[in-house]
């Protein structure tokens, strides 16, 4: 089981923000999100709920348990 | 007034210059006194004059490869990504700076074996070493006068990546380079000096190590909301001071194994940068490993 995102189809929806703007604005580098969005980090309950409040979203609507992927 | 950047720029152009001039001028003169230096003939004082303007030379060398790095940081800093490009300009660059250090060394040997009338094999490292120092002075002058290559600026970067991945690029650099000179003291181990081959040689290694290390520091130091690493960083620094920490143990213990019958020996005197730049070389390789896994 691991952490499945929607963080990519999310920053598309948004006037497709940027890696970069959207790492500005929850104070964490580039590479940390396209680690996330490629499933490769789980990111921390924290971090997780500022990208969630970053896009007026709840928490689940952007990240959900995956019960067949496996982690990377 | 002139921004600093445009400074950087017309005094790099102008240092890629005096440093292009200065190879071709060491490859003139070096030709017509290598010959003579090998027959042991006299040499003039014009000619021996000379040879302190090869060390005014590397001088501006020196400051050449710093400013070159130096800009090609500052260009990475704000790129939406590290290319090959830019970390190829680094690894150059810093082993560049590296082999002025090697160019004294080697100058040294050889007027001091010309002295007591001994060969001068150094001649045969000289070369080379100073075809790829003009090779990078080349390099750096072509991106001083085009600008660096093309990737795309971020106009604000919060938490930097990306000299966070050059200060790793720049350990495995050191860490190899000092581990393959501490190995040199097995084969050398009769002329292997404590002061130069292991002290001055480590501090002049760790050099381009500490200037990259000083650079993230200022970054840091520069950031609003400080945070030293964002956690993908703090976990991937974690995994990488554990497999340096099993790794080291069980390198240091195979080296004292492999030397039990010879304590004494060479092994006393470089146990200390074979264990440095074993350490600097793992963990930055891999804290690369880690942060490629995206």
């Amino acid at each position: 089981m691991k952490l499945g995102n929607r963080l990519r189809e999310f920053r598309f929806q948004n006037n497709q923000i940027s890696q970069q703007d959207l790492a500005n604005a929850v104070g964490v580098t580039r590479l940390t999100i396209l680690s996330i969005e490629n499933g490769r980090f789980t990111p921390s309950a924290f971090l997780a709920l500022k990208i969630a409040r970053y896009f007026n979203v709840h928490f689940e609507d952007i990240f959900y348990l995956d019960d067949e992927g496996q982690e990377k | 007034m002139m921004k600093p950047t445009i400074w950087q720029k017309n005094i790099s152009i102008l240092l890629g210059f005096v440093s292009i001039l200065f190879f071709v001028f060491a490859a003139f003169y070096f030709s017509k006194i290598q010959p003579k230096m090998i027959r042991f003939d006299a040499i003039t004082t014009t000619e021996e004059g000379l040879l302190n303007w090869v060390g005014v030379g590397l001088l501006f060398f020196l400051a050449f490869c710093l400013l070159s790095l130096l800009r090609t940081v500052q260009h990475l800093k704000k790129s939406s990504s590290v290319s090959f490009l830019s970390i190829a300009l680094v690894i150059m660059g810093v082993l560049a700076l590296l082999f002025v250090f090697s160019d004294v060394a080697l100058l040294g040997d050889i007027a001091k074996q010309y002295r007591h009338g001994l060969d001068q094999p150094e001649w045969m490292l000289v070369y080379p070493i100073m075809g790829f120092q003009l090779f990078v002075a080349l390099v750096f002058t072509y991106f001083h006068i085009t600008g660096f290559s093309k990737e795309t600026q971020q106009e604000f970067v919060a938490r930097d990546s990306n000299i966070y991945l050059v200060v790793q690029f720049v350990g495995v650099v050191c860490g190899l380079m000092g581990l393959v000179l501490a190995s040199l003291g097995f084969v050398y181990a009769r002329a292997w000096s404590l002061v130069v081959h292991t002290t001055m040689s480590s501090i002049i290694l760790l050099f381009p190590y500490g200037l990259a290390v000083a650079y993230w520091l200022v970054t840091k130091l520069r950031e609003e909301n400080r945070q030293w690493y964002d956690e993908k960083q703090l976990l991937d620094v974690g995994k990488s001071a554990f497999l340096t920490l099993v790794v080291s143990v069980v390198f240091m213990t195979a080296l004292f194994i492999a030397n039990y019958g010879n304590l004494s020996g060479v092994i006393s005197i470089i146990w200390l940068p074979l264990y440095l730049f074993f350490v600097l070389f793992l963990f930055s390789a891999s804290n690369l490993f880690f942060a490629g896994r995206e």
